[in-house]
């Protein structure tokens, strides 16, 4: 199955926040495939929230779970505060987000399909570059309450 | 019963029948000319006790239960009632007053609740462990289901991974394909425990998920797949087996049914019946007779087993045009 890159979201930087090695490999391929660029991939919320400061990418992936612990909510509270970064959470582990989602702009439910992963990010994209998306949220990924 | 007299400094007491000697342990002569009051002491309730007197001052009757002490000092319930009796012209001339024992009744009474305590400590003790058992299971169950999705998702990874690193050719198409396979099963288990009833599936919702996916990876112009799926909640036991049967008919249809630039639709029924459900997999294509020779037929083996497993029936019949698949999957009694 090839998934065709979008154009709207081509070029924007990403950063995966995943302690699993081969699904952060695995999804760094498919990131490259869609045409993004991967800046960084981080498996401690300690690492993940230093690469946010240094690289302030436009969207970040975000695991729930990491090394060291259930750490992934504070992740994405520090970096959806630096507002260029939309923070969009990945797990296995959805009755773990808080109400207010820590800032995060949604999630996509694991297992995942490389299908959600690339009509989650077309969306993102539009979402950022201002355009009231035409198409509803992409299936297998929910829309944080507040947005 | 004793008698005091209204007229007399401080109502004292001019007459007790031998049972008030009995209950209280005094000579006659100790309590003839002195006030009731002198029965009294540490444990009588002061507030019942200015009940008495209000009653007494306002020349009414009243019953109230006071703690009294005998004269060897032991405390006993006294239960009473204190009657006016006024004299021709209206002003009290008397108090009657009758006693009885309650000192066995109070303790009856203060044991049944010594019990009842008791009990609701040791109903509370199991409810906060009964609660704790269940936080601890709800826990581990969550636990399970995170580890059980997460491994899915790195077993797809691992074949995706392996994939991209194989050449193209049937080897690099074998992982493809049992990559989607564990997508099928997958998406199946996302939606299992994820709301409400944990022992239902829903096949309507997996076949909406299921659609996105694939037709995402196909030429819209070219080949479609449609579904047409009743909301049939089956048993989280039959979920897999059916993502695997409904995913492997329809690839199967995609892959074979139209070679070269041959245009076409796969369309998936399903339908709840008296029995169970009816399940149909239909194509436009060139049917299987006209398909290339697929030796290995793995997807057909596969999809026979899986109807096997679920006891159900399947019939492949070639249609003018295409191939049209009929299973019937009969639900248990109990379902």
């Amino acid at each position: 199955m090839t998934i065709e890159a979008v154009s709207a979201g081509s070029g924007m930087r990403i950063l995966v926040v995943e302690d699993e090695a081969l699904i952060a490999l695995e999804l760094e391929c498919l990131l490259d495939d869609l045409g993004y660029v991967t800046v960084g991939v981080a498996c401690t919320s300690a690492e993940a929230i230093a690469m946010g400061l240094s690289t302030a990418p436009d969207v970040a992936l975000v695991d729930i779970h990491l090394v060291d612990g259930p750490t992934g909510v504070e992740v994405a509270r520090a970096l959806s505060a630096d507002p260029r970064t939309t923070v969009v959470f990945m797990t296995a582990n959805a009755k773990r987000i808080p109400e207010d989602f820590a800032g995060a702009f949604g999630v996509i439910a694991k297992p995942y399909s490389e299908r959600v992963v690339a009509s989650t990010l077309d969306y993102v994209a539009g979402c950022r570059s201002g355009r009231r998306p035409l198409q509803d949220t992409p299936d297998g990924f929910l829309l944080a309450p507040v947005h | 019963m004793l008698v005091t007299d209204a007229c007399r400094p401080d109502n004292p007491i001019v007459w007790v029948n031998d049972a008030f000697l009995d209950l209280t342990g005094y000579a006659r002569e100790e309590l003839i000319g002195r006030n009731c009051r002198f029965l009294q002491g540490a444990g009588t309730d002061p507030d019942e006790v200015r009940r008495i007197h209000g009653a007494i001052a306002a020349v009414e009757p009243i019953s109230t239960e006071l703690m009294n002490y005998r004269k060897d000092g032991t405390p006993f319930w006294n239960a009473m009632t204190i009657t006016p009796v006024r004299d021709a012209e209206g002003r009290p001339a008397y108090f009657f007053a009758a006693q009885a024992d309650m000192t066995e009744k109070h303790r009856l009474e203060l044991a049944m609740k010594g019990t009842n305590d008791a009990l609701e400590r040791e109903v509370g003790e199991r409810t906060a462990a009964f609660q704790a058992a269940l936080e601890q299971k709800t826990a581990l169950l969550h636990e399970v289901d995170h580890r059980v999705k997460n491994n899915l998702q790195v077993i797809s990874s691992l074949m995706l991974l392996k994939a991209r690193r194989t050449p193209e050719g049937e080897a690099r198409e074998a992982l493809q394909g049992m990559a989607e396979r564990i997508g099928a099963l997958s998406t199946a288990h996302r939606m299992l425990y994820s709301a409400g009833d944990v022992t239902r599936f829903d096949l309507g919702e997996f076949t909406t998920d299921f659609l996105s996916d694939i037709n995402a990876g196909l030429d819209p112009e070219r080949t479609r797949v449609e579904a047409d799926v009743d909301s049939i909640a089956v048993s989280a036991a039959m979920a897999a087996p059916l993502a695997l049967m409904i995913h492997e008919l329809t690839t199967n249809a995609v892959r074979h049914a139209f070679p070269g630039e041959r245009v076409g639709r796969v369309s998936i029924t399903a339908r709840r019946n008296g029995t169970g459900m009816h399940l149909s997999i239909a194509d436009d294509g060139v049917g299987i007779a006209a398909g290339p020779a697929n030796p290995a037929g793995f997807g057909r083996n596969l999809v026979e087993m899986v109807v096997r497993q679920l006891r159900g029936t399947i019939a492949w019949h070639e249609g003018t045009p295409g191939t049209r698949v009929e299973i019937h999957i009969p639900f248990s009694a109990t379902h």
